[in-house]
């Protein structure tokens, strides 16, 4: 049997702020298949040292995190067939966070033990804490638990990315968080527990698992849903770093780390169409080219140009239209006062997509080949700009920017 | 740029004073001295700021005395500050001050992405409004709960309970504790304390670390840094009792 999900990425980054500081990375993360050809899983796990002094450990307390977390599920593999939805989710709920404290727990009180700078002073689990998100998929459910502050995004077949957990704590403590270290907190586990079940036809077409890092370096939640629709178009390890380097740097300068599983959907030409229509074509080559063969059977889609993947990806996904528009008020207004800036933008639609597709309707959408949600869209927002007084360019050399 | 749809962005850090202005401050150049201590200390805040470009410092400022207004009512970037001073006269309205703040903190305008703000209210008096009513309206907002509250008691008239009450608890034990008011007796200590909140505390506000969920660990938000070396005793403050 075909797996039906490819587990593909997982990263962590560094901080720049930890990077400034000669601090370790806290984060760690973690992405595998597990089990059988009968009982195929695939694992995604991030987790999040807290970082603070009195936590000088939890670089270590992370790591062993996402090492408890895969012997904790390898050992219920072996034990429970995946068909038995309700055992996991019991095991997501209850089962999994025992056995993965007490594993981690274990683990960091041998680490102790060898840490030179302990000089027998009593151990404590504190020291190590972190939280730990995981996400489990088979080809017929995917779920997930955990303890603290990671999220976890879905991208649904018809390419909305949707908030499928977050920890919601009580009280306004800032920049709180439940922690592995916290024997008492099992209950914050079972709050984060959740077992989705799908068909070939309602799969996510990606789960993306992150650590606090990212959605803080994010201006609004949009934006973060926004992000990880693009995460996912990275594809390798690489332009993942390249990419958590580029977030940590100009966000919150947290470590930063993600784990990925993209649909693959073998047996779904509907699953497997969702993926594409919202994928650049660089993208579903990258997954063919990762070893899917009936992905190659497929009919090939004709190669869009960037302006015409831009208005693909709106019309797949008309939630983001007026969100991502109004990202670029700035760019209405600055190309209204500098037409002449619309040319450059045309000429290079790579480097701006959206740019390019605003610059391309400034004299109206009549002759752009999109849904009628974008045009109105367009219409609505040049109209509000030209409503709006022209201010003085800041410059007359400058281009219009987003 | 990897991601051109995404707006990723560095975290503000909202820094808002709340000065009392009334007649009293015009006394024995209290007034004086804390525009002196807040124009002073800048360069060292923007410092910081700088030196933490995660966090983005922006710096406001009430007034309270018959009434509260925004003397700085623009969040401005520490580095762009030039401070006006604060004139002294009327009453202490500290409560419309608190009042005033709590809208402020609003969402929006606070952005979902904000670092807990730092709040430093400096009195030498007793408020003469509704202070209770303030405070409550203020402690209302999530953005107040989560914020860093810090309170100067300038000379020896000022209500240390009611400062006690905008920080929050009193933490138990004696002494001298960023948790408790700060007592300035004089314009060199009153510079030092502004001094340290503008750059100690913005410092650690700047990159806080995680804290874990109900560990009982301090009793800020932000873990507090320590006051610095002459300040932790009463006996060494410098220079002369003047107010």
């Amino acid at each position: 049997m075909k797996p039906s999900w490819q587990s593909a990425l997982h990263c962590s980054v560094i901080g720049a702020a930890h990077q400034r500081q000669g601090k370790p990375c806290q984060d760690a993360s973690m992405s595998c298949s597990l089990g059988s050809a009968q009982q195929e899983l695939q694992l995604l796990a991030v987790a999040d040292g807290h970082g603070g002094s009195r936590y000088w450990l939890s670089d270590i307390g992370s790591r062993e995190a996402c090492r408890a977390a895969r012997a904790a599920v390898e050992a219920a593999l072996r034990q429970h067939p995946l068909k038995d939805q309700e055992q996991w989710l019991r095991q997501l709920q209850t089962e999994l966070p025992e056995a993965i404290q007490q594993r981690w727990l274990d683990a960091v009180q041998r680490d102790w033990q060898q840490q030179p700078d302990a000089q027998g002073a009593p151990f404590s689990s504190a020291v190590y804490g972190c939280t730990l998100g995981l996400v489990l998929i088979t080809p017929q459910w995917w779920g997930c638990t955990g303890i603290g502050d990671w999220d976890l995004v879905s991208l649904e077949p018809g390419g909305e990315a949707c908030l499928r957990s977050q920890e919601t704590l009580e009280g306004g403590a800032a920049e709180a968080t439940t922690s592995l270290c916290q024997a008492d907190a099992l209950s914050a586990w079972s709050e984060r527990a959740q077992l989705q079940r799908f068909s070939a036809a309602d799969a996510p077409a990606a789960l993306v698992l992150s650590t606090d890092g990212i959605r803080k370096s994010c201006a609004t939640d949009a934006d973060f849903l926004q992000l990880s629709r693009e995460l996912i178009a990275l594809t390798s390890t690489t332009e993942l770093e390249r990419g958590l380097r580029e977030i940590t740097a100009q966000g919150s300068g947290d470590d930063v780390s993600v784990a990925i599983g993209i649909y693959q959907g073998a047996t779904s030409a509907r699953g497997r169409s969702a993926l594409r229509r919202w994928l650049p074509p660089a993208v579903v080559l990258g997954l063919s080219a990762a070893g899917a063969l009936g992905w190659w059977l497929w009919p090939r889609p004709p190669e869009l140009s960037p302006l015409e993947r831009q208005v693909a990806e709106l019309c797949q996904a008309p939630a983001q239209i007026d969100l991502s528009l109004s990202q670029r008020q700035g760019q209405f207004a600055q190309l209204l006062r500098q037409p002449t800036a619309a040319q450059a933008l045309i000429n290079e639609p790579e480097r701006d997509p959206l740019g390019a597709l605003i610059a391309a309707t400034a004299n109206g959408t009549s002759a752009l080949e999109a849904c009628t949600p974008l045009k109105q869209a367009l219409n609505a927002h040049w109209q509000a700009a030209r409503k709006t007084p022209l201010q003085p360019p800041r410059s007359p050399q400058t281009p219009a920017q987003p | 740029m990897p991601f051109p749809n995404v707006r990723l962005s560095n975290r503000p850090l909202h820094f808002i004073y709340l000065c009392d202005c009334s007649g009293s401050m015009a006394a024995q150049g209290k007034m004086q001295a804390l525009n002196q201590a807040i124009r002073q200390s800048l360069p060292g805040m923007a410092e910081v700021a700088d030196q933490n470009p995660e966090a983005r410092v922006l710096v406001r400022a009430v007034r309270f005395a018959d009434g509260a207004a925004w003397h700085l009512a623009e969040p401005t970037p520490v580095q762009q500050l030039k401070w006006r001073d604060l004139e002294a006269g009327g009453i202490t309205a500290m409560g419309e001050a608190l009042e005033l703040v709590a809208a402020a903190l609003q969402s929006p305008p606070m952005e979902e992405r904000a670092l807990p703000p730092v709040l430093v209210l400096i009195s030498d008096g007793q408020p003469t409004d509704d202070f209770d009513a303030g405070l409550s309206r203020l402690m209302r907002e999530p953005w107040a709960q989560k914020a860093v509250r810090l309170a100067i008691a300038m000379g020896h008239d000022a209500d240390l309970e009611v400062l006690q009450q905008f920080i929050g608890p009193e933490p138990a034990g004696g002494g001298k504790s960023p948790r408790r008011p700060l007592q300035a007796s004089n314009a060199t200590t009153l510079a030092q304390y502004i001094q340290w909140a503008s750059t100690a505390v913005v410092g650690a506000a700047s990159m806080p670390a995680s804290r874990v969920s109900g560990s009982g660990e301090s009793g800020s938000n932000i873990p507090l840094p320590d006051l610095p070396p002459t300040l932790l005793d009463p006996t060494d403050d410098v220079g002369p009792l003047v107010w």
